[in-house]
């Protein structure tokens, strides 16, 4: 396949806006303000077919148009760029290497929708990142990309790159615009959703980096051209983030649908030479396993879900035979458990309590009736939430749980682990 | 007066761009951290000022937000990634190392003040790791050798300025 | 559409068909009809977060629970709030709360009246699944579990019973406006606290202790007293500001023990400040008289109650025989019940003859003694406090709202927050509402009447006017002086462009508020303000209801609906006469000013005085306590000794306004009638009994018993009619320059301290630990220019009078004014003011040695 986001990612000095021009940028920009309206851009994006990559797979366009078009309150537009879901490092690359693309791509979006103010929201630990980007917005300022009366359309656009504070839960869309509101990031209650009530109780949209820069390839090339990638409900392609015990993992573009099995053992080269595969997290730690047998599912929305799991953020988690699953289910769940905004009951309680069972399974203090617990805790939080967190961190542990349950019963039962975690550091 | 000249000028142009004086305090945060190296109750009462915020509003926001450390903290801040991704990578051998090799426990600062060990969450370096971030540097594919050099680097560095 | 002019929606829960308010919660639907969903987080005055996830229900073709609370009612919907899921879901929330929750009900005051203890006891299973210690919260620094911690002077906080609902916060921000509570840390560490280093202190503050669900706040006023179980409880009135918040008292056989709201929502929304939350504290105190005591060769000396009514007796009966009925004068004050005052009107109007009462005891009086028709009218505006939620434009003028009308405030904050209200103050110092305000006017001191004619003269000037034609408008310019917008704007101190914009804003609002307050009742220039300000709301064609001077006392309001003031209506006189089957004195009476004036004079003898304290709080020390000095003879009657106490003849120990039934009369007029909460602590009487004894002992018996008392007071309250504001009258307003003070030049204002009111709130320990004592009160600015820091002591003079204070800023005080409260007997400090030259002092800073 034709690589598409990350086609000019090898380029050194891609994030200067002059190359970005020279291989093609901004073409999609002028091309939208002159030729299309809100609406026929909106309808545009609709038939691309083009789905959320921030995780829910939401499609694009349809979210667009869920904003009032009477609605006399100003719009906004939220570029998330909170990437904080382990196993998830894609926005990244396409902010370091091709930030103009995801700018052009949010303006694009914030036309679609007449905002005059676009946030791009990016986690604070990426300062290199949130550095490109800045630069970049200073340089599409002075070429006339944003400010006032963009290329003489009347179209005006502010751009501010916002930094966070280090809390994955700000990926969330409302906990987002709470901390874009100088809140402390705590989720919100939907309904309203955003389109209707967002930011500072305006209709707003959020997207994902990656959403927002497969935006201006669909203009150029035309929906046909993007919908010949992927599958039919599945459009396009994606970036997924290979990590784990592969021999060369990193970000790949592959079209949706591509699978399972090319991504690990073509581009990532297979499981680390020597071992076994084990289980592998298919789209970011809050989904559930898909187990070696199921390493050729198509890496599409659909297919994923299919087998159980979800595509989410397309963070693939491969996991060799070296690892104990139950200090796999630790890890992630000291990771929810410290990430819960603490807003809601089931949440910040049930993960605190998971959090100290599997642990003191992990070491060796496992009682017997724990995964029993383990298990109810799991479904008073499940679908009790205010945000889906609740629910991210119930999913692998009840998936671990019922592809690995084993290991669960040696631990508690020997005070020890089935096969000791030892990951060694050279 | 904790915050200079600079930092204000940052956080006030800063302020004026958003529709609400109040996003400004994530930003403030992040440029008084950077300032100062870590924040307080001064601090917040500093930003509370320039800001125009009740100054329970921005503790609040504060506390929320682990990135910045509550407490001094060493010239280098070294957060190691312990998440999934990492540990998969050895992570956790990692950490033992670098304890060993500083000579401190988690969350202890050298005794010269020049490094602070912790370990953090995942930073977004999964395919490159083990990795972690220094101050606001990120540092990933790494191995003791380059661990070695990393700190070798560093202490010098703050040998040059005199620290 | 129902009555309400809403939309009608309905839908069905549990089988039962219930049809209400479009934007209606499933919630309160349910509750509605008597479906009682478990909550914790929600409150029906704060807006749904949700968070607490108590009150799941399950929706017909909602593929999940959702919670009640934030989830708006749906033509058709059908509601579960029963299922297994959803019974199993609230059990897992109930169990989640508990895992960390220290089971210490036996010795947590929340005991008996705890939301936790409630919804486990009807909703929860009785085993426990937790194994591990109950220390969610831990603190960082000493690695122990948050136990009990003192984070404000009334309140303590034990974070590991906290349910987390943010209630307490929410309110704090939300409702009350205030910042000194906050959320810290995230998910399991969250905890609630106050700013670092700083307390939570704000005058609503109590309010977070009761709307707490579970033990994490408590008071300390309410902390290891009493069981809730083992008190009774009384209904009640709070006996300081007007606003006339209700409140519930909590008694045994020997104390009060607590106060709470009664949640009205016409007054209060079941909101109170801390004056009436603790405020009863001065009902317990040790330090009541408790003895009759007089006056024996200049020293005062226990006696009988049967010797000193005989006495007071005799003396009137004498004063009366030798000079006439008229010199024996009679004051009231402020938080006597109404039909003391009744019973107290007839003994002095029918008894002794004399038209010599009043209940106007803090204001200084004026030349004639009579207010003015548009200061009468404005006064009685038949105002409601519920309604100005629905405003849209609001004017507060020279009003401290949140010191004068602390529940009153809350509703304009309301109307800000709900409904967008656009406030504008003008005072002559900043306020706390300044934070709601699209613009706050600082006029200069004593410049209200300036103010009002700069304002009149930009609505006439840019045609702003209503209901009036162009040479009418002409004519209203010539009544005014200044002559000009610019020139009295120049008086006031303010730009004339930001008063034209007020003038704008005002004239464009649709459902426009003018109130005003304390500073112009103390201004000895009322009547000219009023009638500005009369003129002002005929221009702009604002509602009689909805341009009022509001009244300050518990029961100002009654006092004068029974008429005890000197001058009365026709119709009242007419009231009065015939219920008392006899006519009134036709001696004209005195008023509070004309009363003191007369005792330095040769025209009054003696003054009865009911609870009340002018020796310290009449705004003319020196004046005051010449007049008292000089009286042949004095008798109060009051709870505490005081400075007026001190000078009486006979002093007579009072009830307080708990240890009686009776009424007060709110700003609105609402009467709201009060029960008793403990008998008389012994040795004391209330004004009814005083009085009645007196009226015996002087052989002329009233005739009242209590039903009667009670319904005729009730009967007379009633009839009171109001003038409607005459919509085509205009009175002149004239302000002359500001008059240069020359060695005194900085204007001095005394008025009560946030956490006082009047002079017995100070015998409220749970106040006085807000504020105990006396300070002088200035902005940071002028303190830079003296050179003078937060802390220092400065000697204040005046004319009149010099004190020695500790300075404290003030984030709401700015440019060259200084405030005193007068709420502490331990200084004198209206002997700094004059009724001739108001308050104007000098200050100069003291060597700290
Ligand atoms: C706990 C949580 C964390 C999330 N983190 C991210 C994130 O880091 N980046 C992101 O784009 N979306 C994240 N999302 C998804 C967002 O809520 C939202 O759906 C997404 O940004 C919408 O963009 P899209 O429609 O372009 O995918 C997260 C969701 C949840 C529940
Ligand atoms: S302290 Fe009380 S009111 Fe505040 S959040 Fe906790 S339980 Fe709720
Ligand atoms: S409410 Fe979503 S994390 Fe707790």
């Amino acid at each position: 396949m034709e690589k598409v986001l990350f086609k000019y990612v090898e380029e050194p000095q891609q994030y200067l806006i002059d190359n970005y021009i020279k291989n093609g940028g901004y073409q999609a920009l002028p091309k939208v303000l002159k030729d299309f309206t809100p609406d026929e851009l909106i309808e545009e994006v609709k038939k691309s077919g083009v789905r959320g990559r921030g995780g829910a797979g939401f499609p694009a366009g349809l979210k667009w148009s869920f904003v009032p078009k009477t609605d006399v309150k100003p719009k906004y537009l939220c570029c998330n760029a909170d990437e904080s879901e382990p196993g998830t490092c894609k926005d990244r690359v396409l902010m370091e290497c091709d930030p103009h693309m995801v700018i052009e791509g949010c303006i694009i979006a914030a036309f679609a929708i007449q905002a005059h103010h676009a946030f791009i929201y990016i986690r604070g630990e990426f300062a290199y990142p949130a550095f490109r980007m800045e630069e970049a917005v200073n340089e599409a300022y002075g070429k006339g990309y944003l400010g006032k009366n963009i290329l003489g359309s009347g179209f005006d656009l502010d751009m501010i790159v916002h930094t966070g504070g280090g809390a994955y839960i700000c990926g969330e869309e409302t906990a987002l615009l709470s901390s874009l509101e100088g809140d402390r990031g705590m989720s919100r209650i939907r309904p309203p959703f955003p389109a209707i009530e967002g930011l500072y109780s305006c209709p707003t949209v959020v997207n994902n980096v990656e959403t927002l820069a497969s935006i201006p390839h669909i203009i150029n090339r035309g929906v046909d051209w993007y919908r010949t990638y992927g599958t039919e409900k599945s459009a396009g392609s994606k970036i997924f983030s290979l990590s784990g015990n592969v021999n060369r993992p990193g970000n790949y573009e592959v079209e949706l649908g591509t699978p399972l099995s090319y991504v690990i053992n073509e581009l990532g080269g297979g499981i680390q030479t020597g071992h076994k595969l084990k289980a592998i997290i298919p789209g970011g730690s809050s989904t559930p396993l898909l187990m070696p047998d199921q390493i050729d599912t198509p890496l599409d929305y659909e297919a994923v879900a299919e087998a159980g799991s979800m595509l989410g953020s397309g963070a693939i988690i491969v996991i060799d035979e070296r690892a104990c699953m139950v200090w796999v289910a630790m890890k992630l769940i000291n990771f929810y458990q410290h990430e819960s905004c603490g807003k809601c009951t089931p949440c910040r309680e049930g993960t605190l309590w998971l959090k100290r069972l599997i642990n003191r399974i992990e070491h060796g203090e496992g009682k017997k009736g724990d995964i029993e617990l383990i298990l109810d805790i799991c479904e008073n939080i499940m679908g009790r939430t205010i945000c889906p967190l609740g629910d991210a961190a119930v999913m692998p542990t009840e998936s671990i749980i019922k592809h690995f349950r084993d290991e669960f019963e040696y631990h508690i039962e020997h005070k020890k682990c089935k096969v000791k975690t030892d990951y060694a550091f050279e | 007066m904790i915050l200079n000249d600079a930092t204000i000028k940052e956080i006030t142009t800063r302020m004026e761009r958003y529709p609400s004086r109040k996003s400004a305090i994530l930003p403030a945060l992040t440029y008084a951290y950077r300032q100062v190296g870590h924040l307080d109750a001064p601090v917040y009462k500093e930003l509370s000022k320039i800001i125009d915020i009740p100054y329970v509003e921005i503790a609040e926001a504060a506390s929320f937000y682990t990135m910045f450390p509550k407490k001094e903290v060493g010239r280098y801040l070294i957060q190691v990634c312990h998440n999934i991704s990492c540990s998969l990578r050895g992570a956790d051998n990692m950490l033992i190392y670098m304890q060993e090799k500083l000579g401190i426990k988690m969350g202890e600062t050298t005794p010269d003040n020049l490094f602070t060990l912790i370990s953090v969450e995942c930073l977004g370096g999964c395919s490159a790791a083990p990795m972690m971030q220094v101050n606001q540097t990120f540092y990933e594919d790494l191995t003791r050798e380059k661990i070695d050099k990393i700190l070798a680097d560093l202490s010098a560095e703050a040998e040059k300025d005199g620290k | 559409m129902s009555d309400n002019g809403k939309e009608q929606i309905t839908l069905t829960i549990d089988g039962r068909e219930v049809t209400v308010d479009k934007g209606t919660t499933v919630l309160e639907a349910a509750r509605s009809i008597g479906i009682d969903i478990p909550y914790f987080c929600w409150h029906p005055k704060l807006d749904s977060v949700g968070a607490c996830r108590m009150c799941l229900v399950a929706i017909e073709k909602f593929p999940k629970p959702v919670v009640s609370c934030a989830t708006d009612v749906m033509p058709g919907m059908v509601v579960r709030t029963d299922t297994d899921e959803i019974v199993k879901a609230r059990r897992g929330v109930l169990e989640f709360l508990l895992l960390n929750h220290p089971l210490d009900c036996p010795t947590c005051d929340k005991g008996g009246e705890c939301d936790l203890q409630d919804n486990v006891f009807s909703n929860g299973i009785d085993t426990s699944r937790q194994t591990f210690l109950r220390n969610r919260v831990i603190d960082e620094e000493t690695k122990t579990t948050f136990d009990d911690k003192r984070i404000g002077p009334e309140i303590i906080r034990n974070m590991n019973r906290c349910v987390t609902c943010f209630k307490c916060v929410r309110f704090n921000k939300e409702i009350a406006g205030e910042f000194d509570l906050g959320v810290y840390q995230r998910g399991s560490s969250t905890v609630i606290d106050t700013p670092p280093g700083e307390p939570i202190d704000n005058l609503y503050s109590g309010n977070v202790v009761e709307i707490c669900p579970v033990g994490a706040l408590t008071n300390t006023d309410w902390r290891y007293k009493v069981r809730v179980w083992k008190t009774k409880q009384a209904d009640s009135i709070s006996s300081y500001d007007a606003d006339g918040q209700n409140i519930k008292l909590y008694y045994d056989h020997r104390l009060i023990h607590r106060a709470m709201s009664r949640p009205n929502d016409d007054v209060d929304e079941g909101w109170i400040c801390n004056i009436a939350r603790y405020g009863y504290q001065y009902i317990n105190s040790l330090d009541r008289i408790t003895k009759p005591l007089i006056k024996k060769e200049g020293q005062q000396v226990e006696a009988t109650w049967d010797e000193a009514i005989k006495l007071i007796a005799k003396r009137f009966k004498e004063i009366k025989d030798k000079k006439g009925s008229v010199c024996i004068a009679g004051l009231t004050g402020g938080n006597l019940s109404t039909e003391t005052n009744y019973l107290f009107n007839k003994f002095f109007r029918h008894n002794l003859h004399s038209n010599s009462v009043d209940y106007r005891l803090e204001n200084i009086d004026l030349k004639d003694g009579v207010e003015t028709a548009a200061y009468n009218c404005l006064s009685a505006a038949p105002f409601k406090i519920a309604d100005l939620e629905k405003a849209d434009t609001i004017l507060i003028f020279a009003s401290n709202f949140i010191k004068d009308h602390p529940i009153v405030n809350l509703r304009l904050r309301k109307a800000h927050r709900k409904n967008g209200a656009r406030v504008y103050t003008a005072n002559p110092v900043v306020t706390k509402s300044a934070d709601i305000s699209v613009d706050e006017l600082i006029y200069q001191p004593d410049t209200e009447a300036a103010f009002l004619i700069a304002l009149i003269h930009a609505v006439i000037d840019h045609k702003l006017y209503k209901n009036i034609d162009e040479s009418k408008a002409a004519e209203i310019k010539t009544v005014l002086k200044p002559a000009s917008l610019s020139e009295a704007a120049g008086i006031c101190g303010i730009d004339e462009a930001r008063i034209t914009e007020l003038a704008r804003a005002l004239a464009a609002g649709e459902n426009l508020y003018i109130l005003a307050g304390e500073y112009l009742k103390a201004s000895q220039h009322r009547h000219t303000i009023a009638n500005g300000l009369f003129n002002l709301a005929n221009l702009l064609g604002v509602d009689d209801d909805k341009a009022a001077i509001l009244a300050t006392h518990a029961n100002s309001i009654g006092a004068d609906r029974v008429g005890l003031r000197p001058n009365l209506s026709a119709s009242l006189a007419e009231t009065l006469a015939s219920k008392w089957e006899a006519e009134l004195p036709d001696s004209s009476g005195c008023s509070t000013s004309q009363i003191f004036k007369g005792a330095l004079g040769e025209e009054i003898d003696s003054i009865f005085i009911m609870g009340a304290n002018p020796a310290m709080r009449y705004p003319d020390g020196p004046f005051v306590n010449a007049a008292l000095d000089k009286l042949d003879f004095l008798v109060v009657a009051d709870l505490f000794e005081t400075a007026t106490t001190a000078k009486a003849d006979v002093v007579l120990p009072l009830a307080g306004w708990s240890e009686q039934s009776g009424s007060y009369v709110n700003l609105e007029g609402r009467y709201q009638p009060f029960s008793k909460a403990l008998p008389s602590k012994q040795g004391v009487k209330t004004g009814i009994e005083i009085i009645r004894s007196l009226a015996e002992a002087m052989e002329a018996p009233l005739g009242l018993d209590d039903k009667t008392l009670e319904t005729e007071t009730k009967e007379v309250v009633d009839s009171w009619k109001r003038e409607p504001r005459a919509v085509d009258t205009f009175y002149d307003v004239k302000q002359s320059g500001v008059i240069d003070h020359g060695d005194f030049p900085y204007r001095l204002l005394i008025g009560n301290d946030l956490h006082h009111y009047g002079y017995l709130s100070e015998h409220c320990p749970s106040l006085m630990r807000f504020t105990s004592d006396v300070y002088l009160e200035m902005s940071p600015n002028l303190a830079e220019k003296l050179k003078i820091a937060d802390g220092d002591l400065v000697r204040v003079e005046s004319s009149t009078g010099k004190l020695v204070l500790k300075v404290r800023f003030s984030e709401y005080f700015e440019g060259e004014v200084l405030f005193i409260p007068n709420n502490f007997s331990s200084v004198e400090v209206n002997h700094l003011v004059s009724r001739e030259g108001g308050g104007w002092v000098k200050i100069e800073k003291l060597d700290d040695k």
